[in-house]
């Protein structure tokens, strides 16, 4: 009954969002187009990050890659979108693979900070290479027409919510759970550790890679500081973390709620929606650790204390 | 061989400066076990506030040196006090994330009050350098490198042979054991978090000294710090030295033979490397 209205509320949802182009204005489409594809990369990141417990500070780097796939793809081979598309998505998992095996036997900060190391390296790598533009970067062939990328995004979100959810409660799923709740009972349980981690870490860079395709041909510029950049690896993080990691919804959620707050900020003041967006991952991690999804289930029971639980749990 | 001499000792001297950046992260890292990513904005605020001493008060830069500790190190407290005590039970990854949020606020607050422009300090002696064995050595570079190896020093001697400093190790290897000893966590966090934040506030004015500043080199600068404490360990403060020195030489020499655009790729193709092969440091324990 309960998967029942759930699904029957998500299709409801799905429908009115993919009708926004017919209705909405120039502004409320661009911005939707960005706030799906933020939500697919959180969502994306929460395969690594929430269901297998590897904080991933590397993703950006599959969103970089896959625009840079569908960058070169055009420009320098003169291949459709799809063909360019192909190629990011190839180039991604073909990172996540190779990178994927040595840097995944580490955990917690090293892991982190290992990931982090390797965007700085692509960025470098990519802006002294002659076939991606160096770090000028490359222009894309131009295509007017949002409601196309509004529908590709909008699909490309819900596919890997799909995946998500499949991930859920699937077998492979609950290795990668197990993985994060404790690596060595898992090994002992026979889940293959390093395969599952490995696969886990490829099927996120196919859906940030196919994200940072669409987001380049939208925009028709991609240069290496933008198309690699952390902030954006630590915005996905930010949305996931502020939804809650681990959940099917919770990374759109707070995709959706973070992107609306800064979207209605950066129209007044810019420096005040930078400092507003500290603010609140500061307040998040205080008051609410475990997301908005954990929130709205506990704050019926508890009430008010329930932010005050939160801090008497952590503090020294 | 002229040229790579003047290298060496044009690395060795940024080394000294890369070493007391990192100085300060790897303290609050080893102690409190939080990877501060905004180490790099409170560098960035020590070089405002020696800036501000110079141009307003007409300080000379190593005389702001302390006032920028003592400024850092009362910021660093509140903050360890007001907000990261709050979280420090909770998972790695939400203190790593909720400083990077301080990092935000740190850096815009910055661009609303400093102005996003380029600052420079120019004492009267910026310029001037002499020749040793065949290479130039500036002055301020020299200074600042001398700085840089008595606050380490200094540090190392606090840790090793005060009380504080021994509260302040045994409480990082054993919480409960020190508390038995009569330790107040609360009180010692804040004050290792402020010592660390006076450290990088002291980077900050000698990085001032010898490079332009903006609010938003800290990120940058959190990068290098890393890299650093990585290539050295976190186990003892003297290897932090050996890291800056590395990265620094590393630098130079890549900027000499390779090109200036690939010093990025390989300090932090060493960093991933290091930790992948050797996650305790070069020089670090095997675990």
């Amino acid at each position: 009954m309960k998967l029942a209205s759930t699904l029957a509320l998500s299709v409801v949802v799905v429908g009115v969002l993919a009708t926004v182009p017919w209705w909405g204005s120039a502004v409320l489409v661009q911005f939707g187009i960005n706030a799906l594809i933020l939500a697919t990369l959180a969502q994306s990141w929460n395969i690594i990050g929430g269901y297998t417990g590897y904080p991933s500070f590397g993703n950006s780097v599959f969103y970089g890659l896959g625009g840079y796939g569908v960058a070169v793809g055009m420009v320098q081979f003169q291949l459709p979108f799809a063909a360019g598309l192909a190629l990011g998505v190839f180039l991604a998992v073909l990172f996540a693979f190779l990178l994927g095996l040595p840097v995944l036997r580490l955990r917690g900060h090293y892991f982190a900070i290992a990931t982090l190391g390797l965007a700085e390296v692509m960025t470098a790598i990519v802006s002294n290479l002659e076939i991606a533009g160096r770090n000028i970067g490359l222009i894309l062939p131009l295509l007017k027409g949002d409601t196309l990328f509004f529908e590709l995004s909008l699909a490309l979100l819900v596919i890997t919510t799909m995946t998500v959810a499949w991930i859920s409660r699937s077998r492979f799923g609950f290795g990668l759970i197990a993985i994060r709740e404790n690596e060595e009972a898992a090994a002992v349980m026979g889940v293959n550790t390093t395969l599952y981690k490995i696969l886990g870490f490829a099927l996120c860079s196919i859906f940030a890679a196919i994200a940072g395709g669409i987001h380049a041909y939208w925009i028709t510029y991609l240069d290496p500081t933008s198309a690699f950049d952390i902030t954006l690896n630590v915005k996905m993080i930010i949305m996931a973390v502020f939804g809650g990691p681990g959940t099917i919804f919770g990374p759109v959620l707070g995709a959706f709620v973070l992107s609306a707050i800064s979207e209605v900020l950066a129209t007044k003041v810019t420096s005040l929606a930078g400092i507003f967006f500290g603010l609140v991952i500061v307040a998040a991690i205080v008051f609410m650790p475990r997301g908005l999804a954990d929130l709205v289930r506990r704050f019926r029971q508890q009430g008010w204390r329930y932010f005050q639980a939160n801090i008497q749990a952590h503090r020294v | 061989m002229q040229l790579l001499w003047q290298i060496l000792i044009n690395g060795v001297l940024l080394g000294g400066l890369y070493a007391l950046m990192a100085l300060g992260l790897v303290l609050v890292w080893g102690v409190l076990n939080i990877v501060n990513l905004a180490h790099g904005a409170l560098i960035m605020l020590g070089a405002y506030a020696c800036y501000y001493l110079f141009t307003g008060f007409g300080l000379d830069p190593f005389g702001a040196l302390p006032v920028a500790m003592a400024l850092l190190f009362c910021l660093g407290y509140l903050i360890q006090r007001c907000v990261l005590n709050l979280v420090i039970r909770a998972p790695m990854f939400n203190t790593l994330l909720i400083t990077f949020g301080l990092e935000v606020v740190i850096t815009f607050l910055a661009q609303m009050i400093f102005s996003a422009d380029f600052r420079t300090v120019n004492p009267s002696y910026a310029g001037a350098n002499f020749l040793w064995l065949g290479a130039t050595v500036p002055l301020v570079r020299l200074l600042a490198f001398g700085v840089a190896l008595g606050l380490t020093f200094a540090l190392w001697l606090f840790l090793d042979h005060t009380a504080l400093g021994r509260a302040i190790r045994a409480t990082a290897q054993n919480l409960t054991a020190a508390r038995l000893y009569g330790v107040n966590p609360r009180q010692l966090y804040a004050l290792t978090f402020g010592i660390g934040a006076a450290l990088a506030g002291a980077a900050g004015t000698l990085y001032g000294v010898v490079s332009q500043i903006n609010p938003y080199i800290g990120s940058g600068l959190t990068g290098k710090s890393f890299a650093i404490a990585i290539i050295g360990g976190l186990d003892k403060s003297i290897y932090v030295l050996v890291g800056g020195l590395f990265l620094g030489i590393v630098e130079a020499l890549t900027a000499l033979y390779i090109g200036p655009t690939y010093t990025d790729v390989i300090s932090f193709g060493i960093l991933v490397v290091v930790l992948i092969v050797r996650p305790t440091g070069l020089l670090g324990r095997t675990a």
